[in-house]
């Protein structure tokens, strides 16, 4: 494992990696910036581009998009209160009173700071747990690999936002769209209706790309509005963050990394909830949580660290395991898939160095961060004055463009707009798409690895699962446990993100 | 309060009548295999994993169906409005026509005029600029995706000579 690190560094000092890491972090903050466009959206319509570079170019440009989306949606949050993306709304407590104050450039670079701080920590600790984790991965054999799948998709059903239920539907209704198509073990048609346009199933990018990032356009033109921000509003005034303000953070932030990497190798929690309780143990732990909410420094510090910090970890269970901890990995799995790299146990054991290339190319990332967010502020601070008009139908020109050049074949946008309208429709009955898109692309595994294992128990599976293959026993029983415990954790801490956002707002 | 019966309700009769047709489906959009291998050790056949996903969107249909009645939610299709259910239906033609457009005139005309049109239809007034947009980005993306990427978009309906004759191309 240690020579694959090694390797892995030598493979990670490439110019062209960077480069493209520069343009996915410049992009992500671009749309990270824009109230109403999500990262989500953004790595959907750009997972295209992914497919047709290197994997150490693809795969880091998308990763890049991944960690720009998330610090870019605290600069509307700061100037005019506006989070750009979800795991901004924390930030809103302490940013614009900030700005009001005439300290907004601090703010800004504050969060910058933060974020990079809370980035490059977890994803240190990141490559230092991903080692052992595989090691662990590697005993795994096909019952095991189902019984995991199995776990992960129960759990991330049960922990996406809304009824558990309608969480478990949903999934269902993945593992059915995964059916259409060959069955992974015979390759017997199933469900085509003699359409040959899905003999060899539904295309996911289209799919994934329109559940995604459609029914956030669909949403966006229900008003029609133009410009809602005056220019004049998003001037950036004030001193500069001084070295003596930063390091007065230091103790929140490390606070507030620590919350966010433990949050983020559990699948299913995400930035939003890293973010308020990064922002609630900072105000907790402060000897003047009075300030809080009325222009404190260390607001911004505890959110944005802890929101950031949770990019690493999430591709801890994706790498080691093969299974995506939320509907951001989902699309990276979509990434490595398309690259022919295959996240599981065996990746590890076959292309270490890549991986840990990958790794590596994310540390150093931080530092283009640091340099592309300090000078790039004033750009973003302007994004958001963009007319809607304008931004809307050229998220659909990229998204169709993405979509064509897949397979280039005019179905894949049938498939596209279909697939786009199914998840507007979704959304506003509360149904989760991200069980979904999990169960689409984790469905097959599990019914091969279960194929497998059948062909292993020799007719007597549960001989074989609870007397020759413990692990699986164990995981399979714990199964409906570990499930009611994160779900009820999740329940809770929704409820603690309720709570904290009524105080907040009536504060 | 939710009503006794809402839109969660509905939804679980669907789902349960969803999962009556699959079983019904199952036999005859499966395929069977020409050969059986005698002593075959696997008894997964093709359509065991469908099975057990119709069962599952029975047993959760039927479940979701109790449920519906406590759960507290607002079903949002219903609280659009005439202006929001006029703009998603326009904008769903919109995108049927892109697609329409892409295909038979080509990437950058048929984006310019999708452009056009949706952004004027979303308030937009400004038609120098509508053009500008409208003709720029999407051949700015035609070419960062043939140059760069090496990928086809759908080309110009017209094959024009000089353009496919310029060294920049």
């Amino acid at each position: 494992m240690f020579e694959s690190f090694v390797e892995g560094v030598g493979l990670a000092l490439r110019v062209d990696t960077y480069l493209y890491i520069s343009v996915g972090l410049f992009l992500g903050m671009f749309v990270g910036a824009l109230p109403g466009f999500t990262t989500l959206m953004a790595m959907a319509i750009l997972l295209p581009v992914s497919f047709f570079l290197d994997p150490l170019l693809g795969i880091p440009f998308l990763i890049g998009v991944y960690k720009g989306g998330i610090y870019g949606g605290s600069i509307p949050a700061i100037l005019v209160s506006m989070p750009g993306t979800g795991a901004a709304v924390a930030t809103t407590f302490d940013g614009p009173a900030l700005t009001k104050k005439g300290k907004g450039r601090k703010a800004l670079e504050m969060a910058l700071f933060a974020s990079v701080s809370g980035d490059l920590t977890s994803d240190i600790i990141t490559i230092a747990m991903i080692g052992p984790i595989a090691v662990v991965a590697l005993l795994m054999g096909p019952p095991e690999l189902a019984a995991v799948i199995f776990l992960a998709l129960i759990v991330i059903s049960g922990t996406s936002s809304g009824v558990f239920v309608k969480g478990l539907l949903m999934l269902a209704v993945g593992l059915f769209f995964a059916m259409v198509g060959q069955d992974p073990i015979g390759a017997l048609s199933r469900f085509s209706f003699g359409f040959t346009s899905i003999e060899s199933g539904i295309p996911f990018l289209p799919m994934l790309i329109g559940v995604f990032a459609l029914p956030e356009i669909f949403i966006g033109i229900e008003r029609k509005a133009s410009k809602i921000i005056k220019s004049a509003d998003l001037k950036i005034s004030g001193a500069r963050l001084t070295w003596a303000e930063f390091k007065s953070c230091g103790r929140t932030i490390a606070r507030s990394t620590m919350i966010g990497t433990g949050i983020g190798v559990i699948p299913g929690v995400g930035q939003v909830v890293a973010a308020f309780m990064g922002y609630a143990a900072a105000k907790n732990a402060s000897p003047h949580p009075e300030k809080f909410g009325k222009g404190e420094l260390e607001g911004v510090a505890a959110a944005e660290a802890a929101n950031n910090a949770v990019n690493g970890p999430t591709l801890v269970p994706l790498l080691t395991l093969g299974i995506p901890g939320d509907n951001l990995t989902v699309i990276l799995i979509g990434a490595f898939i398309a690259q022919g790299l295959r996240p599981g146990p065996l990746l590890m054991e076959e292309q270490g160095p890549l991986v840990f290339a990958i790794l590596v190319s994310m540390v150093l990332a931080n530092i283009l961060f640091l340099f592309i967010g300090y000078f790039c502020i004033p750009l973003f601070a302007r994004i958001v004055t963009i007319r809607k008009s304008f931004l809307l139908p050229l998220t659909l020109v990229f998204a169709f463009a993405g979509t064509w050049v897949f397979r280039g074949q005019p179905f894949d946008l049938g498939v596209l707009v279909f697939f786009g309208a199914f998840g507007y429709i979704a959304r506003k009955l509360h149904f989760d798409v991200t069980p979904m898109a999990m169960g689409f692309i984790l469905g097959p595994i599990l019914e091969y690895s279960f194929g497998q294992t059948t062909v292993l128990a020799q007719g007597n599976m549960l001989h074989y699962i609870f007397v020759e293959r413990p692990i699986t026993a164990v995981i399979v029983l714990g199964t409906p446990v570990l499930t009611y415990l994160m779900w009820q954790r999740s329940v809770r801490l929704r409820r603690e993100l309720t709570k904290g956002l009524a105080n907040e707002n009536s504060s | 309060m939710s009503e006794r019966i809402n839109f969660n309700t509905v939804a679980a009769a669907f789902f349960i009548a969803f999962a009556i047709t699959l079983f019904l489906l199952i036999p005859f959009h499966i395929d069977k295999p020409l050969i059986v291998l005698v002593g075959s050790q696997s008894n997964l056949s093709a359509e065991l994993f469908p099975q057990m996903v119709a069962s599952s969107f029975l047993v959760l249909g039927i479940w979701f169906f109790v449920k519906s009645f406590s759960i507290d939610q607002r079903n949002e299709l219903r609280d659009l409005d005439r202006e929001a259910i006029t703009n998603v239906t326009v904008t769903l033609c919109i995108m049927a026509g892109f697609v329409l457009l892409m295909v038979n005139i080509g990437f950058v005309l048929g984006s310019a005029v999708m452009i056009a049109v949706m952004s004027t239809y979303f308030g937009n007034r400004n038609y120098y600029l509508t053009a500008v947009v409208s003709i720029s980005i999407p051949m700015a993306l035609f070419f960062l995706f043939r140059r760069v990427l090496l990928v086809e978009l759908p080309p110009f309906p017209i094959d024009i000579y000089p353009l496919t004759h310029w060294s920049l191309i």
